[in-house]
């Protein structure tokens, strides 16, 4: 069994995490999110297996772990998406602000106003830029001037000078890296706290990727972001701590990305990072 | 390791050559298949127009005089509209407008005129009254979330309001002179779009002059009328549903789109050739063919014993209302199931098993033979409410219960079409359902119901059983007067006629009138298209 900066490939990964500048001392960072015991089923069927989770304020937090390993599902079980799959059912807890999302008294569509999305596959609506960006605004009855803060939004995806000239034309005319990041200007356009993100770049190119990656690096500054990624090398360079899952929706390890990529403390976690399985 | 006795490899095998034989084969069958159901319908087609429009009684001359004046030079100027995609969509446009609005304003005086303009002008007087109080309102206020709601709400009461009133108010409304009645029913919403039209454009002054405009011409066009001693409501009509968008579609074309203004002649090449080929043929006595299909048959009752009197007005007529009636009771429910089922009803448990039952009953509904409707129609609507011999609320429920299926169905379809990734994205915006069904989900599934449901129209107004079995006339000599009374259907008054005694029925009308409802039909599907194409472009 080799070590893992033996091999080349995570050597690389960890060098370029390492000149990312956001080292600041995560320890002094709140709670925002945080799981206890989370149980989640889908019929019969058992996605996450007791999984317990503090997640902090302004950090890029990162989920990896091979296909079917419930990184996704504990993503959407954050926003309550899951709520939209009947066969799923949650047991245990997830606190944002304080606040166990699965009580009685939240409302899913308040929920999801305050935590926002975006997905593996591009999606924009089959609407104008602008609508696109507004749309968040519009269903929430924002009384602001909405021009001003899709502007804002769309310079915060770093997307306002490529569409600037094309905010009337449809959301689905733009490349699709164009069209990933009008989906992240979508999800900001509102300012929730938390931005989830499911594989964001998978569907992209290596360039509209690493566009992806530095606008990430810039949104924690604002907001808490928590991504999904197959990637270990996108994991390593843009998050500031990373989770493990392996099979059957274990949380196996969870800490300090440097650490998970350097040292981490189970066999199976370095096992996986260096590629020998998953 | 391509070695030379991989290339050998390379050459056709018998096998190869056999599997290849296969798909030729398949192919040509395909092709076959095809052939042989368009050249059917082919055949058919040209017997029925053959009947219809007997050219044979025609001289040579005839024929000459319209290539000149209507074939050749449409034919000129489709070739010179073939690589001018901007003077193809003005003139797709103009067409639109032209055709759409004559074929709009025709309807609208017909059924206006049958049901009684005065009754017509109450309802719908005091049916816009209360949503453009709500509006009015609206306008005034920032709480804005009770508008939606409160609008159909509105239109509801109003017509209640109407029927309560009906009695008072049908006195003094009927002193007003007819022609005022159409003026309130259409050229005033005429006038209301097209300023609404132009001020979003143009600004509000420029939208209210306009708007003054129309409704000044459709004044003029009255007075002229009566002072020239003609009945001044079609030319009102004729004025406010085909002049106006005409004009305005001409005007905008002309205005927006230099390059492609040379389109907007294609309708009146079309219009110019037949009046000058009619008048040519006129002025110089040549014989024209010896069809059924003259005006006659389009304005006059219908008359059993001589064929050349035969007219089906009263039948056409009686298909539009009650087709039209039938898609005011189908469509709502129709869509209103099929959103429902697809959208809200459970997956699971047993409220997904019920839903899924109805939804496979709902696609077994859509396949039985529309005589079974007929005899439902009959138990429901003659024995069960009461309700008089084949009139018109009977007819298009019977039909409406036929279509709902097929609505029904269309409508899942289109609505399953939505990609879920955008209803996705829509609920991780913190949209509820509702809001996710009205930004994202109904537009994106328009088309595919629109063109669904007006397909389902066209079977409406074609069929034949069910009104037989729910004893509707077969001939009725004036058009229907409101939804009670009884109504007729031009596929009924064609399955009569085939049995009458006399060969010119069979042979002339018959087949006349059977083109007039396959141009019913296609009109409807070519709005269908039309539609669809209008809302697909967007994407």
């Amino acid at each position: 069994m080799s070590e893992p900066d033996t091999s080349p490939k995570v050597q690389t990964t960890i060098e370029t995490g390492d000149e990312e500048p956001r080292d600041a001392p995560l320890n002094t960072k709140e709670t925002i999110i945080e799981t206890r015991d989370l149980d989640v089923y889908y019929g019969e069927e058992q996605a996450l297996d007791d999984v317990s989770m503090e997640i902090y304020e302004h950090d890029v937090t990162a989920l990896i772990g091979p296909s079917g390993c419930g990184k996704s599902t504990f993503l959407r079980c954050i926003n309550r998406m899951n709520d939209l799959i009947d066969s799923c059912r949650v047991e245990g807890d997830v606190e944002f602000g304080g606040k166990n999302v699965y009580d009685d008294d939240v409302d899913p569509v308040a929920l999801r106003r305050k935590i926002g999305i975006v997905f593996q596959k591009p999606n924009p609506f089959p609407k104008s830029v602008r609508e696109n960006v507004g749309y968040g605004l519009k269903i929430q009855g924002y009384e602001g001037d909405v021009d001003e803060r899709v502007e804002e939004s769309l310079k915060s995806a770093a997307l306002w000078d490529e569409v600037k000239d094309q905010l009337d034309s449809s959301g689905l005319d733009l490349s699709g890296g164009q069209q990933q990041r009008l989906c992240i200007a979508r999800a900001i356009a509102p300012d929730p706290e938390v931005i989830l993100m499911d594989e964001p770049t998978s569907a992209l190119d290596p360039v509209a990727a690493s566009k992806i990656e530095d606008l990430i690096d810039d949104l924690a500054e604002q907001y808490t972001v928590i991504i999904v990624t197959h990637n270990m090398q996108q994991a390593a360079r843009i998050s500031d701590r990373t989770a493990v899952f392996l099979t059957g929706g274990d949380l196996v390890e969870y800490d300090e990305t440097q650490k998970i990529f350097e040292n981490p403390e189970h066999q199976r976690v370095e096992d996986y990072i260096t590629g020998k399985f998953g | 390791m391509a070695t030379e006795e991989t290339g050998d490899q390379l050459g056709q095998t018998t096998r190869l050559r056999l599997q290849k034989l296969k798909g030729q084969l398949f192919e040509v069958s395909l092709v076959a298949a095809t052939l042989v159901g368009i050249l059917a319908l082919l055949v058919l087609f040209a017997y029925i127009s053959v009947d219809a429009f007997r050219p044979g009684a025609a001289s040579p001359v005839w024929f000459l005089a319209y290539f000149g004046t209507l074939v050749a030079p449409m034919a000129a100027f489709t070739l010179y509209a073939r690589r001018k995609p901007a003077v193809q969509e003005t003139n797709a446009r103009a067409f639109a407008a032209v055709f759409g609005g004559l074929l709009l304003s025709v309807v609208m005086y017909a059924v206006i005129d049958s049901l009684s303009p005065y009754d017509v002008f109450t309802y719908v007087f005091f049916a816009s009254i209360p949503p453009a109080l709500v509006l009015t309102y609206d306008r005034t206020t920032d709480d804005r979330t009770y508008t939606g709601p409160a609008i159909p709400v509105s239109i509801i009461v109003g017509l209640g309001v109407a029927a309560v009133l009906y009695d008072f108010v049908r006195g003094p409304i009927g002193i007003a002179a007819e022609w005022i009645m159409y003026f309130g029913l259409v050229t005033v919403p005429a006038a209301l779009l097209v300023a609404r039209l132009t001020a979003s454009r143009r600004g509000r002054r420029t939208g209210a002059i306009a708007g003054g405009a129309v409704a000044a011409g459709g004044l003029a066009v009255a007075l002229a009328s009566i002072v020239a001693g003609i009945d001044a409501s079609l030319p009102v009509v004729l004025f406010s549903g085909s002049v106006v968008p005409t004009s305005y579609v001409v005007w905008r074309s002309v205005r927006t789109n230099p390059e492609g203004r040379v389109g907007v002649v294609g309708p009146f090449v079309l219009i110019g050739g037949t009046l000058l080929g009619a008048s040519l043929v006129e002025g110089f006595g040549i014989d024209n063919p010896d069809t059924f299909l003259t005006p006659n048959l389009l304005l006059q009752s219908w008359d059993g014993l001589t064929a050349s009197n035969a007219g089906v007005y009263p039948q056409i007529v009686g298909s539009i209302v009650v087709v039209g009636f039938m898609a005011v009771l189908a469509f709502p429910v129709g869509i209103g199931a099929a959103i429902y089922l697809e959208e809200y009803a459970p997956s699971s448990g047993w409220g997904g098993r019920l839903a899924t039952l109805l939804e496979v009953n709902i696609s077994n509904l859509a396949g039985v033979p529309s005589v079974v409707y007929g005899l439902l129609g009959l138990a429901l609507f003659r024995r069960t409410l009461g309700f008089g011999t084949g009139i018109v609320v009977s007819a298009a429920g019977t039909l409406g219960l036929l279509i709902l299926p097929i609505v029904i169905v269309s409508t899942q379809e289109a609505l399953r079409s939505v990609p879920d990734d955008l209803r996705q994205g829509s609920y991780g915006m913190g949209a509820s359902r509702w809001q996710t069904l009205r930004e994202v989900v109904l537009p994106e599934a328009i088309p595919g119901t629109l063109t669904g449901t007006i397909l389902a129209l066209a079977r409406a107004i074609g069929e034949t059983a069910p009104l037989v079995i729910i004893a509707v006339a077969t001939t009725t000599y004036s058009p229907p007067s409101g939804l009670f009374s009884s109504a007729t259907a031009l596929p009924l008054q064609i399955f009569a006629a085939s049995a009458n005694a006399k060969p010119e029925f069979r042979h002339g009308v018959v087949p006349a009138a059977a083109v007039v409802l396959l141009v019913l039909m296609l009109l409807m599907n070519a709005t269908a298209i039309v539609i669809r194409n209008k809302y697909g472009r967007g994407n």
